[in-house]
């Protein structure tokens, strides 16, 4: 049988991705619509009608949340005009906010991650970034927020979560055709 | 030298038949003209003899009232894979192959200090190496490692990668050893559609990305675990998932600039996770941004992890872990959260009270707190923060990679669902998938009905 080598050592092979958060990242353009939908008996309809019209008109939404009398959910600046005037025609009220960007801090294993929401949220506030929406999946937590704050806030981010130095990925969100 | 790490889960090793269909695949390679690193985990799953939370129960079961030291139940939880790997190494040598049973340590796996949960920092290959150019088939344990080894402290601890870490052991060692492949072997032929016990038209996937596996396993499928898959995608070592008990391809997990991998928009459904929806209405909207930031600090300083975070601008909605939400609910319940005024207001008061309260103020602390600021109301609003919950639900996934460019894949999942009556109490994307929120008693329907629509139609 061989004896173990012990003196010779390969040079550190970085195996795993850091703890935490390890990169941020930004999507510009980005709009965010908030549609009444009631709370009767034709919720759950009008809330169909509303993703089928946006289907049809060829825009996709993300960042979907439900409410109890409204739908939010963003979509890419460029979309707005169109969604505005699909939901209209079908006479659902749309608010929507524009010039907003989307900044997500990536992590692993997020959702076994206590204590991430609080930071970003701290360090939002601490530059005046105020959340319009959030999004969260197993690797990044994403909120929308004004896009003139968002160098402020990848720079609040990056210190919170120690990235100095490291600038965010961008993201686009360019339309592709119906599924 | 053409190294392929062989990885076998608890079921390839569980019976000696099944050790001999896992024994046959490595031979079958080193027969091919690999140089086979087997990988195993502990014999067995939940309730056999060595199955790794049969020794935890050992251990605790000693006095339920003291839980054992992470550094000892490490220890414990190690001796499942080192059961294995001889079992296994004895198994190839029986069969005429020279075989060497290896712990982590003696694999030169290197891990930080994170007892339970540690990360490889470094492997140092080469005694394998060697035992390869001298003919030897290493059988290493799964999902250990030690502490570096010192003379001033101590002479390398044992340490366990926590969850799916027999599958991290693998895609590490496939780096260290710059294998040409990684195969995780399991009870099915490869990377499904969905779970095939709950859709039995799921289909075998012959190509995917590694971020569509690593979400399809972050989402509930058990395939491989999504450490392994992220470490196969840092360092581009190509993976494959394949059943021990039939001869099917697989599939293989590749980057999405290999020529083969396909981008596909729909790859999955899957389902995961035990979950409590809390809904709290917040009236007074210049405060709720404290009163949020509260809420997330409290449930951060208890360990409770959140998500599926939701605003509107009277309400914070989130979901926990069912687990986790008893802790949840006494943190909450009667919590107060004092906001400031920067001026006193037009009824001359100088602060805001929140007080939150569950099940219609019923329950314990909220009832003892309440009167307690009977007192200050003449100075302060106290101002109640009811909240709603709703128990017992899971979430269902569309696994769909650049749904965000695609329009329409929503309007098709709520379609579906609603059609069929499923309630959808909330609704999460990424950039790889969309999960809805939905009763627990539903999965199955859900899972299957998705499945039926996408993927059947």
């Amino acid at each position: 049988m061989s004896e173990p080598v012990s003196e010779t050592r390969t040079p550190n092979v970085s195996f795993e991705r850091e703890r935490g958060v390890y990169a941020t990242q930004v999507t510009r353009d980005v709009a965010h619509a908030v549609v009444s939908v009631g709370d009767d008996a034709l919720r759950s309809s009008r809330i169909l009608q509303l993703f089928r019209i946006l289907a049809e008109a060829n825009i996709p939404i993300f960042l979907i949340k439900m409410h109890r009398s409204a739908v939010t959910f963003a979509m890419a600046g460029a979309d707005v005009a169109r969604a505005e005037a699909a939901l209209a025609s079908a006479g659902l009220k749309a608010k929507t906010r524009h010039d907003l960007a989307i900044v997500a801090v990536r992590a692993s294993s997020m959702r076994d991650l206590s204590g991430i929401m609080v930071a970003i949220a701290d360090a939002l506030y601490s530059v005046g970034a105020r959340l319009y929406g959030t999004g969260d999946s197993h690797n990044s937590v994403q909120c929308l927020i004004d896009g003139e704050r968002v160098q402020a806030a990848i720079q609040a981010l990056c210190q919170k979560f120690h990235l100095e130095g490291q600038a965010a990925e961008e993201a686009s969100l360019k339309t592709e055709g119906a599924a | 030298m053409k190294i392929l790490v062989q990885k076998f889960g608890g079921t390839s090793v569980d019976r000696h038949e099944h050790r001999i269909l896992a024994a046959r695949k490595v031979i079958k390679a080193k027969e091919a003209g690999f140089q086979p690193v087997v990988v195993v985990s502990a014999i067995g799953r939940s309730g056999a003899p060595y199955a790794t939370d049969t020794l935890i129960k050992f251990l605790k079961d000693i006095d339920p009232q003291v839980p054992p030291a992470a550094r000892e139940l490490d220890m414990m939880m190690a001796c499942g894979e080192i059961i294995s790997t001889a079992v296994f190494a004895h198994t190839l040598q029986t069969l005429g192959y020279k075989a060497i049973a290896l712990s982590g340590g003696q694999a030169g796996i290197i891990t930080d200090r994170e007892f339970g949960n540690a990360r490889i920092q470094e492997i140092r290959p080469q005694y394998i190496l060697r035992l390869l150019e001298q003919g030897y088939i290493p059988v290493v344990c799964g999902f250990q490692g030690i502490t570096e080894p010192s003379d001033e402290y101590e002479h390398g601890a044992i340490t366990t990668l926590g969850r799916g870490g027999s599958d991290t052991t693998g895609s590490a060692l496939g780096v260290a050893l710059h294998a040409v492949a990684v195969e995780i072997y399991t009870d099915v032929d490869g990377v499904k559609t969905a779970d095939p016990d709950l859709v039995k038209n799921a289909r075998t996937i012959p190509v995917c990305t590694y971020e569509e596996v690593a979400e399809i396993a972050h989402q509930g499928a058990k395939v491989v675990h999504p450490r392994a898959a992220e470490i196969a995608m840092d360092h581009n070592i190509p993976l494959w998932v394949k059943s021990t008990f039939s001869d099917s391809p697989g599939t293989r997990i590749a980057g999405e600039d290999a020529p083969e991998a396909v981008r596909r928009r729909l790859t999955g459904i899957t389902h995961t996770g035990k979950i409590v929806y809390i809904r709290l209405e917040i009236e007074n909207a210049e405060h709720k941004s404290q009163v949020e930031n509260e809420v997330y600090r409290m449930m951060a300083q208890a360990g409770v992890n959140i998500y599926l975070v939701t605003f509107s601008p009277t309400a914070l909605s989130f979901a926990v872990p069912r687990n986790l939400y008893p802790v949840a609910r006494d943190l909450l319940d009667g919590m107060v959260v004092p906001v400031g005024h920067e001026k006193p207001d037009a009824e001359g008061k100088i602060a805001t009270y929140y007080i939150f309260k569950f099940s219609e103020g019923l329950d314990l602390a909220y009832r003892v707190q309440r009167p307690l600021l009977k007192t200050v109301e003449k100075h302060i609003h106290v101002v109640d923060v009811p909240a709603s919950v709703i128990e017992n639900c899971t979430m269902v996934s569309v696994i769909a990679s650049d749904h965000r460019r695609v329009p329409g894949v929503m309007a098709t999942i709520y379609e579906t669902l609603t059609n069929a009556e499923i309630a959808i109490h909330q609704i999460a994307d990424s950039e790889m998938s969309i999960s809805c929120l939905v009763p627990e008693g539903d999965v199955e329907r859900a899972v299957r009905l998705l499945h039926e629509r996408l993927f059947e139609q």
